[in-house]
């Protein structure tokens, strides 16, 4: 169907998920806006979406698109939670920030 | 444009406005540059076969994922700031050199291996969606099956942490009506801001029949920014207007 | 295009079921709204039905099972022994701690009567006076439950990831929930959620490239898979180790351990008994699993980076305890390093290890499900004479022996186990345990894990010592007081009595776990 020599090396993705999982994970670990650390996860759970689309195609394998999907449904579940809890802390808090002084001791 | 063109054209784009996360000071602007991204792997995803995947990411990552954080962070308020101040000293640098450690690491792995490109067509033979929908339904249905509990298991979390019952009885709005008459407070609505006034914009407050401004007719969140206007210069009837 | 329906073996899955259906029903009940008394009466008894029924199909399963497992999904679920006999402990576990969720000290429950409400609030003030109760927590309980029992089965990364996401989505809440200190618990919660969520994507990324090296996520394609595709098990190797942070994560040990002490601390604490025993049961047991099953033929790759993780786990473990002045923390970090001691056995790969891990998670369990039920009825009197929250400060439990001698001397039983002093279950834990390692060659991972566990005992002694030995200070005579409710002294009396029978007579679980040291591909 489509000719072999146009198609990308299924490698340059794995590199391209691999900057974008890094830069999730700085973000999660640096920011200290609650928000912006979830979108820092949602980054990382895509880069891992990206691969599996990627090697379902050069595997010839419909599995890899399966998993991709369960992946956007976990995700949505987890940012349910998250936000909710988000809202609590708000509510009590009035402030998102992981850098007020926390009750907890390290 | 063959693929190849798109994916050197779409991967900077992509992996710019993912970099929101680490550069840019609001919460806004680094959702909007999520969109992006999420857009981006939306083309990635057709490009590669997963039409499916495609579409999906676009109605159930942007519209639905990200609006709903959307909503949140409005609902905590935009303006929350954050500092950059480090928590613990060179975390910094610490974080961004394993970042860098893992790009290299699996640069360095993937440089040597070959993934073969078997002959390219048949995997989504009858269509992508009815190929997904047997694997979902077929050899994946159990862990459809685990998902639905997934997602009471979330759906009864955010339930149990933001639901307020309602406390007492709910009084009608003529009971509340009465209930201002008497209190000898204003019985009908605030005027909107900018009624009688030159401009209707959100800061002009409204102009009352004696052409003296209406401060109630702001919303109390520009007041409290300091963003409203004291109306004079908005008058039906102007400073110059009146002297001639 | 056919469509073929999937072949399931669905009568193994009965205990799991049972749980997810009785969560499901629980769900059902809180729609139906019924008043708060017969809503939690209902909650508590159908927790606590579903959690034994699983655990006496589980072994009923074991008694009938010819050969030695069921295939449930060929290459992606799997049943056998090893599994059932993790999942009769984590039921039996969850029984516990269902027990401990449902026990009213001074006539409240550990959790808040209404979570949306801000803390210090009308709302919240309202709600505390007319007796509500947050009733979901036990099905949310029992969604957990059930994932960590099918966590024990799974043979698959994906389906592991989806299943850890199951287990910890409630978790996260739960901790939530705490009715004293609530702004410490949703700040535990927040902080617990997002190192979770961090770890569990970690996960995600390794399984991504295992997948993209295997052609596959079953354990045993990916096993075949490392000896035929030559040059693509790099990136297998690469995934594992990402895939191993994430379960890592689950079982808190060092680097990947700062969630524990503020979770532990955080929580309410018969969540928290719940989370130390049974989540760490079940991390184990899909550790065990994924490491023995898809990726031990690097067992020379990986092994130097687990005994490396091992060591530090004991050591951070042990040394940040002996600094605590808090109790719960105390016992959070200790738990951190009895994951280490754990994975001195797991990282000896050895057929032996399989049964030593079962049983040094048998007896942490038990003695962790008892000490936190101990640290729930120490609470503090409020100025007014009621019961305030619980007395976690050390210098609190000064004295706790004349206090309160049966509670005491249970704790000290408990403490003595963790310390793994012998005619305890924790002495016959740590033999085992390190008896494996040892036996694979792997002394000095041993000599490392003996020394931590001396150091150990100075701190677990000193609380023992703080106990019985030193009088109760004057001034917080009447300021702290030993509630002996009747849920958690049960829960008390079962773990204890168990804690010593399993140090005294540990043959026949021993040759139970031995008998289950059998993982089928």
């Amino acid at each position: 169907m489509i000719p072999e020599d146009t198609v990308v090396d299924p490698m340059y993705f794995v590199v391209l998920a691999t900057i974008l999982f890094s830069i999730g994970a700085v973000a999660v670990l640096l920011r200290r806006n609650a928000i912006v650390a979830l979108l820092g996860v949602e980054l990382m759970l895509n880069a891992s979406n990206l691969l599996f689309v990627a090697f379902a195609r050069s595997h010839r394998d419909v599995s890899g698109q399966a998993l991709a999907f369960f992946v956007m449904v976990v995700a949505a579940a987890e940012v349910v939670v998250g936000l909710a809890l988000i809202i609590t802390l708000f509510r009590s808090r009035q402030t998102i920030s992981l850098d007020e002084p926390m009750d907890l001791r390290g | 444009m063959g693929e190849q063109e798109l994916f050197w054209v779409m991967s900077p784009v992509i992996v710019l406005a993912s970099l929101t996360l680490l550069f840019a000071r609001k919460a806004v602007y680094v959702l909007a540059g999520m969109i992006v991204v999420m857009i981006g792997l939306a083309v990635f995803y057709v490009t590669l076969e997963a039409p499916f995947l495609g579409m999906i990411q676009v109605i159930v990552y942007t519209g639905a994922i990200m609006m709903l954080i959307l909503f949140v962070l409005m609902l905590v308020g935009v303006d929350q700031k954050e500092s950059l101040r480090e928590t613990i000293r060179g975390q910094r640098w610490i974080a961004l050199a394993a970042a860098t450690g893992l790009v290299v690491l699996i640069v360095t792995t993937v440089y040597r291996i070959e993934l073969p490109i078997r002959d390219i067509g048949g995997m989504n033979d009858g269509g992508n969606p009815q190929v997904i929908a047997n694997a979902l339904f077929g050899e994946w249905v159990l862990v459809m099956e685990i998902l639905g509990l997934v997602l009471i298991s979330a759906a009864v979390s955010a339930i149990v942490l933001t639901h307020l019952p309602r406390s007492g009885d709910r009084r009608s709005q003529a009971e509340r009506a009465e209930e201002r008459v008497r209190a000898r407070l204003n019985p009908v609505n605030k005027p909107m801001p900018g009624v009688y006034a030159r401009r209707n914009a959100l800061d002009v407050p409204a102009i009352d029949p004696e052409g003296k401004p209406v401060p109630a007719s702001i919303s109390r969140v520009l007041k409290a920014r300091k963003q409203d206007k004291d109306g004079s210069e908005w008058r039906a009837i102007g400073k110059d207007e009146a002297a001639e | 295009m056919t469509f073929e329906s999937p072949i399931i073996e669905w009568a193994p899955l009965a205990p799991v079921l049972i749980v997810f259906a009785a969560a499901v029903l629980g769900i059902v009940i809180e729609t139906a709204d019924p008043k708060v008394w017969i809503r939690r009466r209902l909650q508590v008894a159908l927790a606590l039905v579903a959690t034994l029924a699983a655990a006496a199909t589980a072994a009923l399963q074991w008694s009938v099972l010819d050969g030695d497992g069921t295939r449930v999904v060929v290459d992606r679920i799997i049943c056998d022994r090893h599994s059932l006999i993790w999942m009769v402990m984590i039921a039996v576990f969850a029984a516990l701690a269902i027990l401990l969720f449902s026990s009213r000290v001074g006539g409240d429950d550990a959790f808040a009567p209404l979570a949306a409400a801000a803390p210090g609030s009308e709302e919240e003030r309202e709600a505390s006076e007319k007796g509500l109760a947050q009733t979901e927590v036990f099905p949310l309980a029992l969604f957990s439950v059930g994932g960590m029992m099918l966590f024990t089965m799974v043979s698959d990364t994906l389906i592991l990831f989806i299943v850890l996401e199951l287990i910890s989505l409630p978790l996260y809440v739960l901790v939530a929930l705490s009715r004293r200190r609530r702004l410490l618990s949703q700040e535990a919660a927040l902080k617990y959620f997002l190192m979770g969520a961090f770890a569990s994507a970690v996960y995600l990324f390794g399984a991504a490239l295992i997948y993209g090296g295997a052609f596959s996520t079953s354990f045993t394609i990916i096993d075949t898979a490392i000896v035929q595709y030559h040059g693509r098990e790099a990136l297998v190797l690469v995934g594992t180790v990402l895939a191993l942070v994430g379960l890592l994560f689950k079982l808190g040990a060092v680097p990947f351990h700062a969630w524990t002490p503020d979770a532990y601390q955080g929580a309410p604490t018969p969540v928290t008994a719940f989370m130390a025993a049974a989540t760490k049961a079940a991390a184990v047991a899909a550790l065990i699993r994924f490491l023995y099953l898809a990726v031990h033929r690097f067992e020379w790759e990986i092994a130097p980076v687990l005994w490396t993780i091992a060591i530090a786990t004991m050591l951070v473990g042990t040394v940040a305890a002996i600094v605590q002045t808090d109790i719960k923390r105390m016992l959070a970090y200790s738990s951190i390093a009895h994951g280490g001691f754990v994975l001195v056995a797991v990282t000896s790969f050895e057929r032996e290890a399989l049964s030593a891990a079962v049983f040094y998670m048998l007896a942490y369990g038990l003695a962790t499900l008892g000490a936190f039920a101990v640290v729930g009825q120490v609470r503090e009197v409020t100025k007014d004479g009621s019961l305030g929250a619980e007395a976690t400060r050390l210098g609190q439990w000064a004295g706790l022996g004349r206090r309160s001698p049966w509670m005491a001397t249970a704790m000290a039983v408990f403490l003595l186990s963790f310390a793994g002093i012998p005619l305890t279950a924790g002495f016959i834990g740590k033999y085992v345990a390190f008896k494996a390692a040892f036996d694979s060659g792997g002394w000095p991972l041993v000599v490392v894990a003996v020394l931590a566990a001396v150091v150990a005992v100075f701190f677990y002694v000193r609380v023992i010592v703080l106990m019985f030995l030193t009088p109760v200070p004057e001034d917080l005579k009447d300021a702290v007081e030993v509630t002996e409710s009747t849920g958690p002294s049960l829960v008390v009396g079962i773990t204890a009595l168990a804690t010593v029978l399993l140090g005294v007579v540990p043959s026949v679980v021993l040759d139970l776990a031995s008998n289950a040291a059998i993982l089928v591909p």
